[in-house]
């Protein structure tokens, strides 16, 4: 733990927090100065034109990519160099815009997986000492698991009884044993947030929940959203290109162009904001209809 | 023919402790094994026939672990086999003379066969871990260009050593192999390949094989996955190895070219990628095959020259075996299924999913 960052003072640490996050790929900058800092209990939202940057800063933060400039901090702990999977262990679980379930795998099995995954590692993912230990955990693990000791039956059960209950949270129990492939779409992306749930993250980054939903299940995810929000006592970050859903459920909200944040603040206020309007209408919608509504 | 004993389903309601469920079907194999030794050891030629399926099956299932369940691409599992055919083949030569004095000369003999069988194992599980930590940090096919590198490299430099016989080969390594050794690693293989698949760990490797991104987002150690399923795969090759290099009457390169990896990798496909069964079923199969046609070469008297020719035609013929598959059945004989999963209705089976 850097003592720098857990003695924020305030309320509440925060669980993620970005500083001057930019990205670089060769000429093109994707990502210039981004921050953003996320709470437990907050509902933050993150729009933008497409090509803005969004779905880019969510790969920075979740440490597909490395940033080429600035600092990620998730629970406290400078993420900059660390896998996506050693960040997930610290609490970071996140969905994909273009649905990336394991297909093959059963509803029940694709949470299971994540469940594992999480317990099979301590958080401490830095340290030569951490990582013997996990080293030498995970051999014990494979020979548990193929003497099927009655430790290993109990966790085995114990997995299958937190996935059971994901999905039932999630509303999918009637799919337990289907392969994800077969679920219907609006369920599929409902799994894939069963499947973040599944690694008991404290924030959880959704990218375009509602895409593709109908106005009925877009309406239904909003309130579920919050809901997992309180349930699970997470800080949520979502990309949305629903305006209406953005501004229903989101207390506050960063926007981008070009990779640049160009507002953020209230919804009411990014609403009205004029570059905003810009920059999702056009120079020439601002002209005619004579600035801001 | 050998059938492996059905594995205890997690939620059976045993007789069985909890402890000993573990290896409760080593104990039931070892019993059968006995008897199955007994019923076919009169025949040299079944002894023979039935020991090289059996490493074949080892071949195949210990493939299946990485090209199926984990969906990397791995090319050169005969250069594994080849480490532990020679390695261990090496250490009994020299140890020919050696005999333990508190036992008998034949419990001695398998005792110093089981010890070069795991040094010949972990030698290409080490060999294993060496190719596959570079090679598995990264996505895509790389695996494949350097399991391919990796089989020529051995067959040249087992060609090139003096202590590995040269071109020439090995002789002389003592016949420890039976039935019985062959068909307990087939075995313990096979027992291995379905509880990794039936643990998390397997869960792990299907997701890799599924969405290599989304499965390193959820908290799954994608490299370390894969090396460690490529490590056992590995291992299991070069038992195989050192298995073949026990009952056949000499160990050479030729044994160990890339037509013999191609082979492993056509079962794996016929079978079905992911599915162990299926891998079993077709290891079988064209392990068959050649003898098949041997017999029918012979049996329609087409000159005699054609029968002994079956090793050359072997290949254009699973060539062609895989071009019918892949246009009519692109999935295997079982696709990710196994073998209980594909059996009439009216047969009692597992619920669905992996575990």
């Amino acid at each position: 733990m850097s003592a720098a960052v857990s003695v924020t003072g305030g309320a509440q640490a925060p669980l993620l927090q970005a500083d001057g996050v930019s990205i670089q790929f060769g000429g093109l900058k994707a990502l210039t100065d981004f921050s953003l800092t996320i709470r437990q209990g907050d509902l933050l939202g993150l729009i933008g034109p497409n090509g803005a940057g969004k779905s880019t800063a969510f790969n920075v933060l979740t440490g597909v990519y490395q940033p080429t400039r600035g600092d990620v901090h998730v629970g406290g702990q400078r993420v900059n160099g660390l896998k996506p999977h050693q960040i997930n262990h610290l609490g970071l679980a996140r969905t994909f815009q273009n649905i990336r379930l394991f297909r093959a795998l059963t509803a029940l099995d694709n949470v299971k997986v994540a469940c594992r995954a999480q317990g099979a590692l301590h958080p401490h993912v830095l340290g030569v000492g951490a990582k013997m230990k996990n080293a030498l955990g995970n051999y014990r693990d494979w020979w548990r698991a193929l003497l099927l000791t009655p430790g290993f039956q109990a966790e085995e059960r114990e997995l299958t009884r937190q996935a059971e209950h994901l999905l039932e949270v999630m509303g999918l129990s009637h799919r337990r044993d289907e392969e994800a492939r077969n679920l219907p779409y609006g369920e599929q992306r409902r799994l894939e947030i069963a499947r973040a749930l599944g690694t008991k993250p404290k924030v959880l980054l959704l990218d375009e929940p509602a895409a593709g939903m109908n106005t009925r299940e877009k309406a239904d995810l909003m309130v579920l959203i919050r809901k997992l929000r309180d349930d699970f006592q997470l800080g949520v970050l979502v990309i949305e290109h629903d305006m209406k859903l953005v501004m229903g459920i989101c207390e506050h909200i960063t926007v981008l162009d070009h990779g640049e944040t160009i507002a953020r603040g209230a919804p009411a206020q990014v609403r009205s904001d004029r570059k905003v309007i810009e920059a999702y209408l056009g120079d020439s919608y601002l002209e005619s209809h004579g600035g801001a509504a | 023919m050998m059938e492996t004993p059905a594995l205890p389903v997690p939620e059976a309601r045993s007789v069985i402790p909890a402890g000993l469920r573990g290896i409760f079907p080593v104990l039931v194999a070892l019993v059968l094994l006995a008897l199955f030794q007994w019923l076919v050891s009169e025949s040299p030629f079944a002894v023979y026939l039935l020991s090289v399926m059996g490493v074949n099956i080892i071949l195949a299932v210990s493939l299946n672990i990485v090209n199926g369940m984990t969906g990397q691409f791995s090319i050169g599992h005969a250069g594994f086999m080849a480490v532990g055919a020679y390695i261990s083949g090496v250490l009994s030569l020299n140890l020919k003379e050696v005999a333990l004095s508190f036992l008998p000369v034949a419990a001695s003999d398998q005792v110093l066969f089981t010890v070069a069988l795991l040094v010949g194992g972990l030698a290409a599980a080490a060999c294993g871990f060496l190719v596959g930590l570079p090679s598995l940090r990264l996505r895509g096919d790389y695996l494949a260009i350097v399991t391919l590198g990796f089989g020529e490299i051995i067959r040249v430099v087992v060609q090139n050593t003096n202590a590995f016989g040269r071109a020439l080969g090995l002789s002389g390594i003592p016949q420890y192999s039976s039935p019985y050794m062959v068909y307990f690693w087939v075995f313990l293989v096979v027992l291995v390949a379905r509880r990794i698949a039936g643990s998390s760990h397997g869960r792990s490797l299907w997701a890799i094989r599924e969405d290599e991104v989304a499965a390193e987002a959820m908290g799954v150690d994608t490299t370390g996955y894969k090396v460690r399923s490529f490590v056992i795969s590995s291992f299991f090759a070069g038992i195989a190895g050192g298995l073949f290099a026990h009952f056949v009457p000499i160990i050479n390169p030729g044994s160990f070219t890339f037509v013999k990896s191609m082979e492993i990798v056509v079962m794996v496909v016929l079978g079905g990628l992911g599915s162990t069964t299926g891998a079993i079923v077709a290891a079988i199969l064209l392990t068959l095959l050649p003898e098949g046609m041997r017999s029918l070469f012979n049996a329609l008297g087409t000159e005699g020259s054609l029968a002994q020719k079956v090793d050359q035609i072997r290949m254009p013929i699973y060539g062609l075996l895989l071009v019918v598959l892949m246009l009519s059945r692109p999935q295997g004989l079982f696709g990710v299924r196994e073998l209980w999963d594909v059996l009439p209705r009216w047969i009692p089976r597992k619920r669905r999913g992996l575990s």
